[in-house]
């Protein structure tokens, strides 16, 4: 896949403007959606569709911080899948934080304190890939590996989120 | 493929929007941009959805039809489009209703037929006969149509779509898109006030469908942010529970009861529901064995009766805002959209919901298919770029079954369509030669809870160890939100490719053999009607590469333009011999050599895109950003509202 930096044109950082990103990959699907090539011959037709599925993707893969955290870490050559191994810290953490959204399922109250402390915990992960993506300097093979742990530690922390919001909703 | 017929070569067919529904249906057309609904001969724009099978062939469909339904209960199809794209034994069979149903026998494909004077009718074939009955409607009034966008629940599965795209097919409608009904609304209100910016929430109860979808309007680009729903969920439901309780009060039980009294309190109930949309009580009045039952009943004894139906549209708003990372005091505006949101306990039930008096400006039975004829006309257009521009998304998760049948998201509900994602798999197994993909739609955990949509196997791998082979699965969905899936062995590059024709649906081959058992084709010859469709064909691609032409000429060199001069000719002498093989076979010449130019003239709009404005915002914004730590505590917040979002 095509970087999806590149793809759309922005700064290869962590932090980046939500809003700017937004607007560019609305004037890139102006010009890409296949609504804009109903009548165009099929060949066009495909062309188009390809590129606005990637597209789609890139911006996808850049709006939400894990998977851009995922893309900076690939453009920089290291590859990242489901074999990054969690830390014995990490896991006893989580080990910990599902325990106690067991034990607190059906008060809502505890559920969300238990939220929001997981956020708070996301974001200084966050904090740190800023730090490593976003400096004057490209980053070394030490800062990388800090990146990739953090990122191993935000994907732990974002499915606890996700079971905490379903234990929210029922 | 261009069904549409030719009266006068020279006007301009007009694109149609078309709002298949399940209690009633419309066809709308713009003029100047502004929409209209094509009126029958009682200047009504609501054709009713029901379908009457005559003892001798043919139909009588809508209002002529349902006068029927009481009659002849069984041969009278009313709001079939709640069976479409469902199995033969799907719950929604078994529920209250006087149809009789068939099993498929072997070889059939596993869905939904109804018993009619001894013969069985599929809903794909009682959807195209309400479509072709739009279809005649709006040629009477417009001549010449030009394609037509229908419109579906954004909560439809993949064999809904598909069902209702065969339908199409079948009624000899070209489908320009399949468009949300929400988003069609949106669409009609966001233009029709002239706003520019904000974001909405629409509320889509109809007849037998709930759907609700957040969306954002921003420089006419309409962005789905999160969509949910129920698509087996609607008024009907509250017809059901108003007729069980006649029921309950005739002492009568429902399932032992007549087809035909079924039917009769069915209608009854629906009378009585939309009496109370504007009075406090009303007299349900059924017909028993030649003995009137009446029964008064008040507005707060329905609403009693029907709270469970509107209370199960809560979840699914909550989800959508949870997902769109939204409050409900975030929402600008309300949409409602559904007949069914004309009860005034829904409207309480939404005003309570988001906090807010929903907007109701644009009739609720017609504001799908207005947004459905504007689309139309945009896809029909020259694509301008200040055009309005629909960014819809899947309604629902994507996915494979993987080891120990789990299903593994590949894409997630709420992607923004076109949308495609490969993701790598390996084999388990020594000496492995096949492996199967099974493609399941839904959100549950296991692959055996959520909707199996088709199953193929990927064969003749070379013996390798397990782990060894590296099997890639592309989903690809497209601006319909229909679903094609690739399955490759990257290291041999044996591939297998399938659009995906799900489980509970018709094949292809079933569709064919239907477009040649109806009447309309078997009378005509099919050797013109297919040289007719390819000399469209190849006459749009023509139009569409002279255009191209006109305006980015000089992204070719001599040699080039000369090919493509040299296609563009012999494809105009195919076309003026009328030989069909060769006007099919040189339409796809000049369109592999006209790859070049449309390569470069994309490129060429890519770059303008990045060129503008958002280049220089996106570098502003990059470069006045404070640096770290403070740029770590601005960053946060917006972490904290992008975070729902995901």
């Amino acid at each position: 896949m095509t970087d999806p930096f590149d793809l759309l044109g922005v700064a290869r950082r962590f932090s980046l403007d939500r809003a700017a990103l937004e607007q560019r990959h609305r004037d890139l699907s102006r010009t890409l959606h296949p609504d804009r090539y109903v009548q165009a011959p099929p060949g066009e037709r495909r062309m188009a569709l390809d590129r606005a599925v990637a597209v789609n993707e890139a911006f996808r893969a850049l709006r939400d911080p894990l998977t851009r955290a995922e893309a900076l870490l690939t453009a920089h050559g290291l590859s990242v899948g489901d074999a990054d191994r969690p830390s014995q810290a990490l896991l006893l953490e989580v080990m910990d934080l599902r325990e106690a959204l067991d034990e607190g399922r059906r008060t809502p109250a505890k559920v969300t304190a238990l939220l929001e402390q997981v956020r708070a915990r996301t974001k200084s992960e966050e904090n740190l890939l800023a730090a490593v993506f976003d400096g004057e300097t490209p980053p070394d093979a030490a800062a990388l590996a800090r990146a990739r742990d953090a990122l191993v530690r935000l994907k732990y922390f974002r499915r606890f989120e996700d079971e905490a919001d379903d234990a929210l909703d029922s | 493929m261009a069904l549409f017929q030719i009266f006068d070569p020279t006007a301009r067919p007009t694109p149609i929007g078309i709002d298949l529904g399940t209690t009633h249906s419309l066809v709308a057309y713009t003029v100047d941009g502004r929409p209209e609904c094509v009126l029958d001969c009682d200047l009504n724009p609501l054709l009713p959805s029901v379908v009457h099978y005559l003892q001798h062939g043919g139909v009588m469909v809508g209002t002529e039809g349902k006068g029927k339904a009481a009659l002849h209960p069984r041969e009278t199809l009313v709001s079939v489009k709640r069976f479409m794209g469902r199995g033969a034994d799907d719950p929604e069979t078994r529920r209250l209703g006087p149809y009789d149903f068939a099993m498929p026998e072997p070889g059939q494909s596993n869905t939904v037929r109804f018993k009619v004077h001894g013969r069985t009718v599929t809903p794909v074939e009682v959807s195209a006969e309400i479509l072709r009955a739009l279809r005649t409607q709006a040629e009477g009034k417009l001549r010449t149509l030009g394609g037509a966008v229908i419109t579906v629940p954004a909560y439809f599965d993949e064999a809904q779509r598909q069902a209702t795209k065969d339908a199409a097919k079948l009624a000899g409608v070209e489908v320009l898109r399949l468009l949300n009904e929400p988003t069609a609304a949106a669409l009609a209100y966001g233009l029709d006030k002239g706003r520019t910016r904000g974001t909405f929430a629409v509320y889509d109860l109809g007849g037998g469908t709930f759907d609700v979808t957040i969306l954002s309007l921003d420089d006419g680009v309409f962005q789905v942010r999160s969509t949910g729903g129920d698509a087996q969920l609607g008024g009907d439901d509250m017809d059901r529970l108003l007729a069980e309780w006649v029921f309950g009060h005739l002492e009568i039980d429902s399932a032992q009861a007549a087809p035909g009294l079924v039917r009769a309190v069915l209608d009854a109930a629906r009378t009585a529901k939309h009496d109370l949309t504007d009075r406090p009580d009303t007299v349900i009045a059924v017909d028993v064995d030649g003995v009137t039952f009446e029964r008064s009943i008040r507005r707060t004894e329905f609403e009693d009766i029907v709270r469970t139906v509107i209370a199960r549209t809560t979840p699914a708003v909550k989800r959508a805002l949870r997902d769109a990372g939204l409050r409900p005091d975030e929402i600008d505006g309300v949409i409602l959209v559904g007949g069914s949101t004309r009860v005034p306990a829904v409207r309480e039930h939404v005003q309570s919901l988001f906090g807010q008096e929903p907007l109701s400006d644009i009739d609720p039975d017609q504001v799908v298919a207005f947004g459905a004829a504007i689309q139309a006309n945009l896809l029909a257009g020259d694509g301008a770029k200040d055009d309005a521009l629909i960014l819809d998304v899947i309604p629902l998760s994507l996915g494979l079954e993987t080891m120990g049948g789990v299903a593994e998201k590949i894409l997630p509900r709420n992607t923004t369509i076109p949308a495609g994602r490969a993701q790598q798999f390996t084999t388990y197994a020594d000496g492995q030669t096949g492996f199967e993909v099974h493609v399941v739609q839904g959100e549950r955990e296991l692959a055996a809870d959520n909707r199996s949509l088709a199953k193929f196997t990927l064969r003749g791998i070379p013996l390798m160890p397990a782990g060894a082979a590296k099997l890639e699965v592309t989903f690809r969905v497209d601006a319909d939100g229909m679903l094609t899936v690739t399955a490759r062995e990257l290291n041999t590059g044996i591939e297998q490719h399938i659009e995906v024709t799900p489980s509970f649906g018709l094949t292809g081959d079933d569709v064919e053999r239907m477009l040649l058992e109806s009447y309309e084709h078997a009378e005509s010859d099919l050797a013109v009607r297919q040289l007719r469709e390819r000399i469209t064909d190849a006459e749009r691609v023509i139009a569409a590469t002279e255009a191209a032409l006109r305006v980015d000429g000089d992204l070719l060199d001599e040699d080039e333009r000369a090919e493509l001069d040299g296609a563009l000719k012999a494809l105009r002498e195919a076309i003026a011999a009328q030989d069909g093989k060769k006007v099919h076979l040189r339409t796809e010449g000049l369109d592999r050599a006209t790859h070049p130019l449309a390569e470069r003239r994309m490129d060429r709009a890519v770059q303008h895109a990045m060129r503008g404005r958002a280049v220089q915002e996106i570098e502003d914004t990059v470069r006045d950003r404070p640096e770290h730590p403070h740029l770590a505590a601005s960053y946060a917040k917006d972490m904290e509202s992008e975070k729902e979002t995901r």
